[in-house]
């Protein structure tokens, strides 16, 4: 599994509250599988997974694609084991936020884990998605669409209703969360190549650049 | 009590779990680091090929990259906002309409990408300082992982332990906040002393990783360690400890240059810096022997403007040792700014060794007297280079630079080993630490030294124990079993205190010895962190003990 034929390394980690899917989110994920059973994580975990990024031009024309090396953290819900999960936060470059949509509880625990990962994450405003699992128990359902997605914008995190059990959203959402981390990753390079360049005296005037954006002949 | 066994086993089993966790992640990282190092090592050969040209520049115009001649008025090319080197159309890449770079400038932007460097820089704006801990912290797993399977796991699992905790203290001192931080007290921990204290378990393997894994955990926690509180556990146990390379030999260079008659403290000038320099490296791998041939130097800058006079010299150093061991010069020519020198310098290392280190080779105007004008130097970093590939061994025209600050602060120290025991002697309150001798086995020109060993263990009142090992004259390998005994520590004290072992040269003419490295154990806080400084066996030193540290896994 880990040859060194990749791109990018991209490190993602899931949390929120135990038994909210975490674990069998990511397993759908990468294996496109499904445990019913609930088998606690102990501490922390992860799963690995090779997916094909593909950079979208400025003005969405393609551009280029990219092999991505996604290292996907799975940490333990369980307050005990705490201390432990939050370590692994700042090695994290994105987060999946999870909280299951038939707990009214694990909903609320959602600012709590917000402020966790303000505390611990490598910045202070890392990307997030949030994501409600368990949509497709939809008669045990506790929290509303609405609830989540007002909470979401408040953050201003894009917000999605998955299912581990049918693979509903599950894929859209990583991918989501990997997008918003290569804009990222592009926005930081362009800052540092801009003032690279005016300290350079550079004489041409900066726009927003697109690293990836390959040669022409000029 | 069943109960309570039970709970225990399946937390050992926790912890393994953990512990395998971080065993695959090693194996992503060490997949990632190889994955960077190839990156990087293209990069320079894509540098190399252009640096070749670097002297046809000035004569005849042409292309820094791919060496094509350019024209006067059709394809004059253009000068890289990055390198400042004059390109061909053909070797750029456009950024946007208005931006472009050349083909190293790109590539050079591009392996910072791809190696998430941009992450890591955005990470040290919230967490300063923190740099490499991370990176200690999977070193550590790694060597436990190639332990596991041996015979002494139980010392070695301790070895870890105690090298890591040294490198916490390394990197916590620099840091100034470090009383500000608490130890998070978990489970873990307190599981770990409760078995301790029944004291039923042999020291088995299972234990000993449990220790390493609160340490493991609180590293990456980045809250302060309680090394003294583990420590007390380890002494119990009567092992042996290996304190991992105290740094011998690699101090801060302003230290050796008092004892040196190198120019770093004398008589200085400043000239611009101009002109290129010619040379070749190449390491002879049945020798073990890195071999640089420095031809010459030309349109080099006048050490004296006004007189118009240059007597150039080239100096080198493979840093990040600046003693005199590691300096080498050539000789003197005079009158001349296209010096030819035809010389040949050898430094005796081990390959792996290389990795670690940088050449600085520079190029030095000698006047009258001491005064000496520094005229430009290269720095050359040797992980990147490919001592494999034959034309890496050609000669090569390479621009001067100015002077880089601290070119060495990343560099990964080695200095040597220090091989320690330690007991704690409970009824009799004293703590005994024994030394059985110590390995320094990467070090040339050991043997001309006397060596001695001394130790302070600084108390929470801020007291401190000082002791001093016998002299040992001019052995490689200096063993000196011997025993450091410090009476009436009791063991709540030794949770605050901190000892620190270094490795002095003892002079021959006595007032100054030479501080050679040294390791801190255990400890929390500030107290032996403010005092470091004030530690002195020898005046010239005292200022720079704590800096003297270099930690290597």
């Amino acid at each position: 599994m880990t040859d060194g034929d990749y791109d990018y390394l991209i490190k993602l980690l899931a949390l929120g509250d135990s038994g909210v899917g975490k674990t069998t989110f990511l397993y759908r994920y990468t294996d496109n599988k499904f445990n019913p059973k609930f088998i606690t994580t102990v501490g922390i975990d992860f799963r690995e997974k090779r997916v094909v990024y593909n950079s979208r031009g400025a003005n969405g024309s393609p551009g280029k694609t990219f092999k991505v090396h996604l290292q996907l953290w799975d940490t333990a819900g369980q307050e005990r084991f705490r201390s432990l999960t939050t370590a692994f936060f700042r090695d994290a470059m994105g987060f999946l936020l999870m909280f299951d949509l038939t707990s009214q509880q694990s909903f609320l625990n959602v600012r709590n884990w917000m402020s966790q990962l303000q505390a611990n994450a490598y910045c202070e405003n890392p990307d997030i998605v949030l994501i409600g699992n368990k949509a497709d128990l939809s008669d045990q359902r506790e929290v509303n669409e609405r609830q989540a997605k007002d909470l979401a914008d408040k953050y201003g995190i894009p917000y999605f209703e998955t299912s581990a059990a049918t693979g509903q959203n599950v894929e859209k959402a990583v991918d989501t969360l990997l997008d918003l981390i290569m804009k990222r990753m592009e926005q930081c390079v362009d800052k540092t190549q801009a003032s690279d360049t005016a300290n350079g005296g550079s004489s041409g005037k900066l726009e927003p650049a697109k690293p990836e954006e390959k040669k022409c002949a000029c | 009590m069943a109960c309570e066994f039970n709970l225990n086993f399946l937390k050992e089993l926790e912890q393994e779990a953990v512990l395998e966790v971080l065993h695959r992640d090693q194996m992503v990282r060490k997949t990632e680091e190889e994955r960077i190092r190839k990156l990087k090592l293209q990069l320079q050969q894509l540098r190399w090929k252009g640096a070749r040209n670097v002297s046809h520049e000035y004569q005849e115009r042409s292309c820094a990259r791919c060496q094509k001649s350019l024209g006067l008025l059709m394809n004059r090319g253009a000068v890289c906002n990055g390198c400042s080197h004059r390109v061909c159309s053909e070797c750029r890449v456009c950024l946007n309409p208005c931006l472009w770079k050349c083909t190293v400038c790109y590539a050079h932007g591009d392996v910072k990408v791809k190696a998430g460097e941009w992450f890591f820089e955005e990470r040290a704006k919230k967490y300063p300082g923190e740099a490499n801990i991370l990176h200690f912290l999977t070193l550590g797993i790694s060597h436990l992982q190639e332990l596991g399977q041996s015979k002494s796991f139980n010392k070695s699992v301790e070895n870890l332990f105690l090298s890591l905790t040294t490198h916490i203290k390394k990197i916590s001192k620099s840091q100034n906040d470090m009383a500000d931080r608490h130890l998070l007290t978990t489970g873990y921990g307190q599981n770990v002393e409760r078995r301790k204290q029944r004291r039923s378990q042999s020291d088995t393997a299972i234990n000993i990783t449990s220790r390493v894994f609160i340490l493991l955990y609180t590293v990456s926690n980045w809250n302060q360690v309680k090394p003294a509180c583990s420590f007390c556990r380890g002494v119990e146990t009567h092992t042996k400890i290996l304190v991992l390379s105290s740094s011998l030999l690699h101090c801060e260079g302003s230290l050796y240059s008092l004892n040196s008659t190198c120019t770093d403290s004398g008589n200085f000038g400043k000239a611009n810096i101009t002109g290129e320099i010619e040379f070749a490296i190449r390491y002879i791998f049945k020798a073990c022997v890195l071999e640089i041939c420095i031809k010459g130097c030309k349109n080099l800058a006048y050490g004296e403007e006004k007189k118009k006079k240059c007597n150039p010299y080239v100096k080198v150093y493979l840093l990040p040792d600046k003693s005199p061991r590691s300096k080498w010069k050539t000789a003197v020519k005079k009158s001349t700014v296209d010096p030819e020198f035809n010389e040949t310098l050898k430094y005796k290392i081990e390959y792996s060794q290389l990795e670690s280190r940088q050449l600085q080779i520079s190029v030095w105007h000698a006047g009258s007297l001491k005064y000496r004008v520094f005229l430009g130097e290269v720095v050359i970093p040797l992980a990147a280079w490919n001592f494999e590939e034959n034309s890496m061994q050609l000669f090569s025209w390479y621009q001067l630079k100015p002077k880089l600050e601290k070119h060495e602060e990343d560099l990964i120290q080695y200095g040597g080993e220090l091989l320690v025991s330690a007991r704690l002697t409970v009824p009799a309150q004293c703590k005994n630490f024994q030394f059985e001798g110590m390995k320094c086995s990467k070090i040339s020109n050991l043997a001309e030294l006397s060596l001695f060993l001394g130790s302070c263990l600084t108390l929470p009142d801020q007291a401190e124990v000082k002791r001093k090992s016998p002299v040992l004259k001019k052995e490689a390998c200096p063993q000196w079993k011997h025993l450091f005994v410090f009476d009436g520590v009791t063991p709540a004290q030794l949770q605050q205190s901190c000892l620190h072992l270094t490795v002095w040269d003892q002079s021959v003419f006595s007032s100054s010895d030479y501080f050679l490295g040294g390791a801190k154990l255990g400890a929390t806080g500030k107290h032996c962190h403010l005092k470091t400084a004030q530690w002195s066996l020898s005046p010239l030193s005292s200022q720079r003990v704590n800096k003297g540290f270099g930690f290597n896994i």
